[in-house]
């Protein structure tokens, strides 16, 4: 056995950085124009691609996958080699791992724009991508327990914990919320139904901010903080107890974003206790983040590197302290559906993962390219126009959600409702407006990154392959003397496996039948699946992205049931797949929409809000009054949601387009009634005919308009 | 090569790591003093693997104490190339190396080590058995508690929080789920307390462990019984949160110090091999081999490792470490040379007259053994669970009676809630939570604790027995008082340049004395051993010494006392005096309020007035005492019923610190051997000696404070429980409300009162 | 909901292999040593500065 000498592979580094950079440019400018939509919908340029529904997707899938995704593996692929002091297992899986990644962000960017969507907010890619990322992300996990099987360094540093805790949760939760059947080649439903569907989606939702936006960052900052400050962690015990206590308390935190929701109460209060205890260790994080800076205050003054680290931790620390306080459920009354969360989300995403994401990328690659940064100056500045930009961004979006949630509150003292829906939307607009200038300076401070990196890369030369040498691991050598110990110690394990038979025998028996045979949410009788039409009309709903500014959930508060109807039952969602409740309230809530308005009000919506409701911020729709109804898809959606457990009757494929049909020509006339010539067969008959029937089942008597549903073919 | 391994390190980033690097640069090492490290016999004792091409062994390096240490220690293939790898385990100061044997031996590395200032402490401790590895299963066992606990209180609180009863399958779920990850809690987490509690038993003795056995067995059968018969929820949270917790109680109590030892014997003291001059050649025999008649080679510095007779050589014995006594002392060929001295001065010869086992210090060491009557009987927590005990089994023995009567259906379930909510382990938890924060607090002042039955040993104590030298006094320091014509700077300046060619004691003392740069340099130097040192500085015939070397002029007084004479005049004297620690004499005048002081002294009385001064005046101060005296002293103040603290330092101490009730070993970061003792106290935090017995005191009260208040926490549980109304919710709101409130406040005001101790 | 029996097993399965890298961490002492591994990290190995540099 002799010293081995190694090289590093920085190329992986490398081309997991520039990819970063470019995806966090065009995810920020998704985002500012989104932003720049909500005030001056005319900015859509009327185009389906470029409205705030699609764009809105494109904005977090990038930010999310590609901009704090690559900055991740980047950051890994830096720190692991280093800390296993080992290259990466295989090249070729490094390249595949790269390629693929960047292939799935492509066909995510095209199928968004698109309108191909599952509909699940941060999971609205559809299934062949579902099943790209899969495959990509165990080439990842191969290639990374492969370096961690073959290191030189015995012990696994606590960045590389988070590492491998990534890769478990975000594998397990991609999975678990993907399940989805397909309908057809990139048009799928998902496998869950209404609240199941929501919880599900939550308990995703939520992990994938901890298992994606948080671990792996974590990981990033205890490596990159102490060589940045060049002083070991605060305390290393700490970040140890730090990793164990977030491991085994966030899974359970995900139903606190449902929160006064059709979901039973007792999961909503699950979620609230496991996000209370939260606290504990994500600040033990952030403190352990800044005490390792005691006493280099000097240091950060000068360094650039270290200005976003700080900031970056402190918005960690912020942001997961409100993040509980937000699951609080008299705070979260007020916050929910508001812009509140938006700025709570921008916290964590400006300053927690994009400082973070610059400050690895001004260290790296000044390193990698054996030089000094091009410009210190330059990179301050970024710092202090990214500061500002997240102080511009946020702090007007917690104003808007404030006043415009305590707006949508008041009651005038005759018990009426005090606000028109439009008074609150014009009274945050200027909020609005400053929010987007905090995110063009957030912006601007980015683009003078990538042109300083620029310059650093310019100056310097590119070490692809970095020599490095150490010795290899020793074997255990005392294992025979030990043997009957280890024998001991593998009781518990032992124990845990005969605890799991015995819920097998005791357990199993008792309730698998009953879960196979129907599921526990309370029916409705009046509850009916959707007429092929309203299905064709969901679909184009999910694919506008509708759910990213209306919610269809209406809470038992007062002023929602006045304002919206009668509040939302678990029942009345069995048969959305996937379910649309929402979690932004841009626009008003839709849950009771149906037989509020006349077709033609739709049709005039849609054609250009502001015609019907003055001052409106929503984009207009022209293309769904010329776009033909692909009523072709209709069979094998219909046997796609026979497969899920909607109760179509058999064989009602077949003859769904003609009560498609049948259906189409009721609206169409009934338009024409109010003098609109339109054909049946275009696609805003369809979505007129979901909006008229969004929340209708469970009033008594159902209205004679949607009377032809199947159940009259029966 | 040093240098360039931490320059390539770039040196500022070095100092950044570290203000004060101060690795211990030695000045050249006698050639062979390592050769005993290339016989086979001690090579295969020292190493823990090997194989055809490679070795592994693990060394104690005192010298570790910064990062830049661990860059250094880690980077020895570049400086050795034979070595593969060395890895550094901070905390216990210890590095673990690999090397190949083909390429360098042992002795290589260890000459490599010491080369750059890591002097490996080797002792004859290290040729024993080694002890088998820190056992992991407390750990283990926490672990899959706190797992088990975790996942039981998320699936109990769908019960809680009012999970309908329609929900019939999601219910039986989770009770079944809970029922599951109860066992291996049942079976193998709570393992130690049905093996102490079976202990005790067979005792014939109640400890607190055997009412937890009863309440963790009945609680979980009437779980059990619950969940399969379809009945209840049970209480499987209540139960694996409380053997959860006890558990992080115990092992916060049993905090243990890596890098101390208490149980060291005077075989760490000693050195694993010696020179032994075989027909006119040193040759390293391992010490346990030394016999009686062998010739042995001592130099500088080293360990004189069995009785012996002075054969060749002039001898300056430093025996401060063993007797006490402060200087070193000459001896002349002929002289009996008792085991534990070190030599200083030149290379000796000595006849060996009795085996290592037999000499003076062994058989010292092994004289006197402590009774080993004290068990935890006698702790508080043991005797108060007795009567918690007995008072639970009258209260179920009279709920039982009276359900009998009334109505029987409620009977077991009256009987076995008051088991389940009346549990000790409040009264456990409070205790060992409280000794797991004092025992830290301590340890962070530099008062480490061997257990947490300490504690309350130190709180009980009524007689302090201090040793003098190197407890109240700092035994390398001298205060050095000059009388006579006054000296010039430049003089001094002669004088230091004079004393620094000397290596010995006191010579060495003035050098460091008057710490001038520049000194001038000397010539014509002559040491005349037990007489004095002469040279000739700058032209002036300088001499120091005894008063008959230094020549007439002025006579000495009591004490250590140099004379010094320039030009054949007597100009004056330095007086030496022992250096007391600072405070000391605040510290004793504290003491003294609460507790009988004496001193202990192996020295001459030379300091008996200043002593005197210091204590109050009825303490009683001893001069010239042996270890066995000491020994005397103390078993004489325990027989009078006192519970004495013995406070030492040296070799000569450790059988009087193992009769004491509480023996505490004073360590200073210049050696690294303390005997075995109960404690050991940071010699520069000696002087906060009377907060720290303070801090003990109030750990009673503390424990007592919380206890009362999980008393009422029980009789809100037994309230519901004779009845046979506890539901588990109550069970499970207050378990973990007695179990938070408890280490609140056993954290919260052991934690004030140390900061308003200033601890 | 039962829905919850599926992210019951799954985060059950998770957390299970969890405590299983746990034990295995202690079994193989990854925690033993709270310090060193900290500082150990911030040694970047110059040993090859030279050649890193000339391949550039």
């Amino acid at each position: 056995m002799q010293i081995e000498k190694f090289y590093y592979d920085n190329k992986i580094v490398k081309a997991f950085g520039l990819a970063t950079i470019v995806f966090g440019i065009v995810g920020m400018l998704a985002g500012l124009w989104a932003a720049i939509q909500i005030y001056y919908p005319a900015s859509s340029l009327n185009l389906a691609p470029t409205t705030f529904g699609r764009l809105r997707p494109l904005h977090t899938n990038a930010i999310i996958f590609a901009f704090v995704g690559n900055a991740s593996f980047a950051g890994i692929y830096y720190s692991l080699q280093r800390l296993c002091k080992a290259r990466m297992y295989s090249d070729k899986l490094s390249w595949m791992h790269f390629w693929g990644w960047q292939a799935i962000i492509a066909a995510a960017a095209i199928t968004l724009l698109m309108g191909k969507t599952t509909g699940k907010e941060y999971a609205e890619l559809e299934w062949p991508i579902d099943i790209a990322i899969t495959i990509v992300w165990v080439i990842f996990g191969i290639n990374m327990l492969g370096t961690i099987i073959k290191r030189r360094e015995k012990h696994l540093y606590v960045a590389i914990w988070f590492y491998i805790a990534t890769w478990v949760t975000v594998a397990m939760l991609h999975i678990v919320n993907s399940i989805e059947i397909p309908v057809s080649f990139l048009k799928s439903y998902s496998w869950y139904a209404g609240v199941q569907d929501a919880l599900v989606q939550w308990w995703y939702g939520h992990n994938a901010v901890a298992f994606f936006l948080t671990t792996p960052v974590l990981g990033l900052m205890y490596y990159f903080l102490p060589k940045a400050a060049n002083r070991p962690v605060y305390s290393y015990r700490l970040s140890i107890i730090h990793f164990w206590a977030l491991i085994f308390i966030y899974i359970w935190a995900g139903p606190h974003h449902l929160l006064y929701t059709a979901l039973p109460d007792w999961a909503q209060s699950l979620g609230v206790v496991f996000s209370v205890m939260l606290i504990a260790p994500s600040w033990g994080g952030m403190l352990n983040g800044l005490f390792t800076l005691r006493g280099a205050w000097d240091k950060v003054k000068e360094d650039p590197v270290l200005k976003f680290m700080v900031v970056a931790i402190t918005c960690y620390g912020m942001a997961t302290f409100e993040g509980p306080l937000l699951s609080l459920k008299n705070v979260n009354a007020i916050s929910h559906f508001s812009d509140w969360t938006i700025a709570h989300v921008h916290i964590g995403g400006l300053g927690w993962n994009g400082f973070l994401a610059f400050a690895i990328l001004y260290y790296m690659i000044p390193k990698m390219w054996g030089t000094d940064l091009y410009s210190k100056k330059l990179a301050t500045n970024h710092f202090w126009l990214g500061t500002i930009g997240i102080i511009l961004y946020a702090v007007p979006l917690y104003w808007a959600g404030f006043e415009q949630s305590l707006m949508w509150k008041s009651f005038t003292p005759e018990g009426q409702l005090k606000f028109q829906f439009m008074e609150t939307v014009n009274s945050i607009k200027p909020m609005y407006i400053t929010r987007s200038i905090g995110g063009g300076l957030y912006l601007v401070g980015a683009l003078m990154m990538v042109y300083n990196l620029y310059k650093t890369m310019a100056k310097g030369s590119f070490v692809a392959n970095e020599a490095a040498e150490a010795a290899p691991l020793v074997k255990e050598i005392h294992a025979k003397k030990e043997y009957w110990h280890r024998v001991i110690e593998r009781r518990p394990v032992t124990l845990l496996v005969l605890s799991l038979i015995v819920v097998a025998i005791g357990g199993l028996i008792e309730f698998v039948p009953t879960f196979l045979v129907k599921s526990n949410v309370p029916t409705i009788a009046s509850v009916k699946p959707y007429t092929p039409l309203e299905l064709q009309g969901r679909d184009i709903y999910v694919r506008e992205g509708c759910y990213t500014c209306h919610s269809q959930m209406i809470r038992p508060f007062r002023d929602e049931v006045s304002r919206y109807g009668e509040y939302s039952k678990a029942g009345e969602f069995v048969y959305d797949h996937p379910f649309q409740w929402g979690s932004k309230r841009t626009g008003p809530d839709l849950a009771r929409e149906g037989n509020k308005y006349p077709d033609s009000w739709h049709y005039n919506h849609m054609y250009d809000p502001r015609s019907m409701s003055p001052g409106s911020i929503m984009p207009q729709y022209t293309w769904l009054l010329d776009n033909a109804l692909d009523t072709a898809s209709t069979p094998a959606k219909i046997r796609a949601m026979r497969t899920i457990g909607v109760p179509y009757p058999e064989g009602y494929d077949l003859q769904a387009n003609k009560d498609l049909m049948q259906q189409a020509n009721n609206i169409a006339a009934n338009l024409k009634k109010d003098k609109i010539e339109t054909p049946p067969n275009v696609e805003i008959v369809a979505l007129i005919a979901y909006l008229q029937r969004l929340g209708t089942d469970i009033k008594a008597e159902p209205e004679k308009n949607v009377t032809t549903t199947i159940t009259t073919n029966k | 090569m040093v240098y360039s391994i931490l320059n390539e390190h770039s040196l500022c980033h070095y100092y950044d790591l570290n203000q004060n690097p101060g690795i211990n640069q030695r000045i050249g090492i006698r050639k062979d003093k390592f050769a005993f490290l290339d016989d086979a016999g001690i090579i295969a004792k020292l190493i823990s693997f090997k194989d055809e091409t490679q070795m592994r062994v693990s060394f104690h390096l005192p010298q570790i104490h910064c990062s830049s240490c661990l860059y250094l220690l880690e980077h020895l293939p570049r400086i050795q190339p034979g070595i593969i790898s060395g890895k550094v385990d901070f905390g216990r100061k210890q590095i673990d190396i690999i090397f190949r044997s083909d390429q360098c031996s042992l002795r290589t590395v260890v000459e490599t080590l010491t080369s750059i200032g890591y002097e490996p402490y080797i002792s004859l401790n290290d040729i024993k058995q080694k002890k088998p590895a820190v056992s992991k299963s407390m750990v283990f066992r926490l672990g899959v508690a706190g797992f088990c606990f975790g996942n039981v209180m998320l699936a109990s609180f769908p019960e809680y929080l009012g999970i309908e009863a329609g929900d019939h399958a999601l219910r039986s779920l989770f009770r079944w789920f809970n029922f599951a990850l109860a066992i291996p809690v049942l079976l193998y987490s709570a393992f130690p307390f049905y093996e102490s509690s079976w202990k005790s038993l067979r005792h014939r003795f109640l400890n607190i462990d055997a009412p937890i056995t009863l309440a963790i067995i009945i609680t979980f059968t009437r779980s059990a019984y619950e969940v399969i018969s379809g009945t209840g929820s049970g209480y499987f949270d209540s139960m694996t949160g409380i053997v959860f917790f006890m558990l992080a109680g115990r092992l916060l109590q049993d905090k243990t110090y890596k890098q101390l030892s208490f149980d060291r014997d005077y075989t760490s003291y000693f050195p694993i091999a010696v020179s032994v001059l075989k027909e006119d050649k040193e040759i390293p025999v391992m010490l346990p081999d030394i016999k009686p008649g062998d010739t042995l080679v001592i130099h500088h510095g080293e360990l004189i490792p069995a009785d012996s007779i002075l054969t060749k050589g002039k001898a300056f014995i430093d025996y401060s470490f063993v007797t006490g006594e402060a200087l070193p002392v000459p001896r002349e060929t002929g002289e009996l040379l008792y085991a534990g001295g070190r030599q200083t001065g030149e290379r000796l010869e000595v006849l060996v007259i009795k085996e290592v086992v037999q000499s003076y210090l062994t058989h010292l060491w092994n004289q006197e053994k402590k009774d080993p009557v004290e068990t935890d009987k006698g702790s508080f927590v043991h005797f108060v669970s007795r009567y918690f005990t007995l008072t639970l089994i009258i209260i179920a023995t009279i709920t039982g009676v009276y359900w009998q009567i009334n109505d029987p259906s409620r009977l077991w379930p009256a009987v076995t809630s008051i088991f389940i909510i009346a549990c000790p382990c409040a009264l456990l938890l409070s205790h060992t939570f409280t000794n797991g924060n004092i025992i830290r607090i301590l340890g962070r002042n530099g008062f480490y604790l061997r257990n947490a039955g300490v504690i309350e040993k130190v709180a009980s104590i009524d007689h302090i027995v201090l040793d003098k030298t190197g407890t109240l006094t700092v035994a390398e320091m001298q205060d050095i008082a000059y009388d006579g014509i006054p000296l010039t700077p430049n003089m001094q300046l002669q004088v230091a340049a004079l004393a620094a060619c000397s290596t010995h004691p006191l010579s060495r003392a003035l050098a460091k004395h008057f710490p001038l740069p520049g000194r001038p340099a000397v010539s014509d130097f002559h040491e005349y051993p037990g007489q004095g040192i002469e040279g000739i500085v700058e032209g002036r015939h300088i001499r120091l010494g005894a008063q008959s070397f230094a020549g007439k002029g002025m006579t000495g007084t009591t004490g250590t006392t140099v004379f010094l004479s320039v030009d054949n005049k007597v100009t004056g004297r330095f007086q030496f005096n022992n250096h007391y620690r600072e405070n000391i004499t605040k510290l004793l005048s504290k003491l003294s309020r609460r507790h009988q002081l004496s001193v202990l002294s192996g020295d001459s009385n030379a300091e008996k007035e200043r002593l005197a001064t210091m204590l109050p005046h009825h303490s009683p101060v001893l001069f010239r005492q042996q270890p066995a005296d000491k020994v005397e002293y103390v078993r004489a103040l325990q027989n009078k019923g006192a519970k004495v603290m013995m406070i030492g330092d040296g070799l000569n101490d450790g059988a009087a610190l193992r009769q004491s009730d509480v023996g505490v070993a004073v360590a200073e970061q210049t050696n690294n051997f303390t005997p075995s003792s109960d404690a050991i106290i940071d010699g520069n935090k000696l002087p906060r000696l009377y907060r720290f017995i303070r801090l003990c005191r109030a750990n009673k009260q503390i424990i007592v404070a919380s206890f009362v208040l999980s008393i009422l926490y029980n009789i809100a549980g037994l309230y519901f429980a004779v009845q046979g109304t506890l539901s588990p919710l109550i069970a499970a709101i207050l378990m973990p409300a007695s179990s938070l409130s408890i280490f609140l406040i056993t954290f919260g005001s052991s934690s004030l009162l140390a900061k308003k101790m200033r601890l | 909901m039962s829905v919850i029996f599926i992210l019951l097993i799954v985060s059950v399965t998770v957390a299970g292999f969890f405590l299983f890298a746990f034990l295995w961490g202690v079994q193989d002492g990854q925690f033993e040593d709270d310090y060193s591994p900290a500082s150990r990290i911030l040694f970047d190995d110059p040993a090859l500065t030279q050649e890193n540099n000339n391949k550039r």
